[in-house]
């Protein structure tokens, strides 16, 4: 938050000169925005919400394939079952203000579940469980950004 | 690629399951094989699982220049050992194969645990082959934002 304070102290010599002494007051009247912030952020082609929901598109292919490999390491002994919570990741993210583009997602180990006889944390009906939601959650991401990238496609004429 | 390594991973799991069924199923053809290739009545099989680990950054994800190796790698056999119980004894003077007691060793293979296990092979394969339909179908979902 330097920079603000600092570009308006800059510029502040430039209006008392360009205006007469009535003036001045407009530029007062929002003074923690920088002069240059693009007003048009919002309608950029990439905004933040086609990258969030890129973002947790990729999240979700991640989880997809770990609870793939649960459900493939099913009869594995020892195996410990490993998932990836992407929706509070991105969350996270979002809310300390990191771009979504910029987030990593990374599987994490879970022994929170019960452990069978052989020490394998992984419950089949569970992970099946967790598929076909994480399918479904992945699908609704997919029909919302093509339901954004055909709003677009109007807007520029395609169809 | 992630869509592509839970195809790949559910692959590792199919190849698995279809291993141990195999194996269930030589365990009950050879559920009274007094004479196995040593000599000596024949032992039940089990195949040995174990996680894959990743080897490495694949192509794609050098590609996509991502330094990590792939999250998964699904599962391997890491082998196929001999149950070491003894076998059942079975008292019949007549068998060609029987002791100077009268004895015959018999295989230490009893169907009931091998039908179990023919069970769980064949159910944790459907389980791997869901997933891997559940994978195609997000994959060609996200191919369908194209159209």
């Amino acid at each position: 938050m330097s920079g603000a304070p600092r570009r308006l102290k800059n510029r502040a010599p430039r209006p008392i000169h360009s205006r007469d002494p009535q003036g001045g007051d407009r530029r007062i009247s929002s003074p923690g925005r920088p002069a240059q912030e693009p007003l048009f952020f919002c309608m950029s082609l990439f905004d933040t919400t086609q990258l969030s929901l890129e973002a947790a598109m990729r999240g979700a292919s991640l989880r997809q394939t770990l609870l793939t490999d649960n459900l493939a390491n099913v009869n594995t002994p020892g195996y410990q079952r490993k998932d990836v919570d992407f929706h509070a990741t991105l969350q996270q993210a979002l809310m300390a203000g990191q771009s979504p583009d910029q987030v990593s997602f990374s599987p994490t180990v879970d022994s929170s579940r019960a452990v069978r006889a052989d020490g394998s944390g992984i419950d089949a009906d569970q992970e099946s469980a967790d598929l076909a939601e994480n399918s479904l959650d992945y699908e609704a991401l997919v029909q919302v950004a093509g339901a954004r990238t055909n709003i677009l496609q109007t807007a520029i004429g395609v169809r | 690629m992630g869509l592509f390594d839970a195809i790949d991973v559910a692959g590792s799991g199919l190849a698995a399951e279809r291993l141990r069924m195999d194996v269930t199923a030589g365990n009950l053809a050879n559920a009274e094989t007094t004479q196995g290739a040593n000599g000596q009545p024949y032992r039940r099989r089990e195949v040995v699982l174990q996680e894959a680990q990743p080897n490495g950054p694949s192509f794609g994800s050098m590609l996509a220049s991502a330094s990590t190796a792939p999250p998964a790698a699904g599962v391997q056999v890491a082998g196929i050992v001999e149950d070491q119980t003894p076998p059942r004894q079975v008292y019949d003077p007549g068998n060609p194969a029987a002791n100077a007691q009268g004895y015959v060793l018999l295989p230490n293979v009893n169907p009931v645990t091998e039908m179990v296990d023919l069970i769980s092979a064949s159910r944790s394969y459907e389980a791997n082959v869901t997933a891997m339909q559940s994978a195609k179908t997000m994959f060609s979902q996200t191919l369908g934002l194209l159209r």
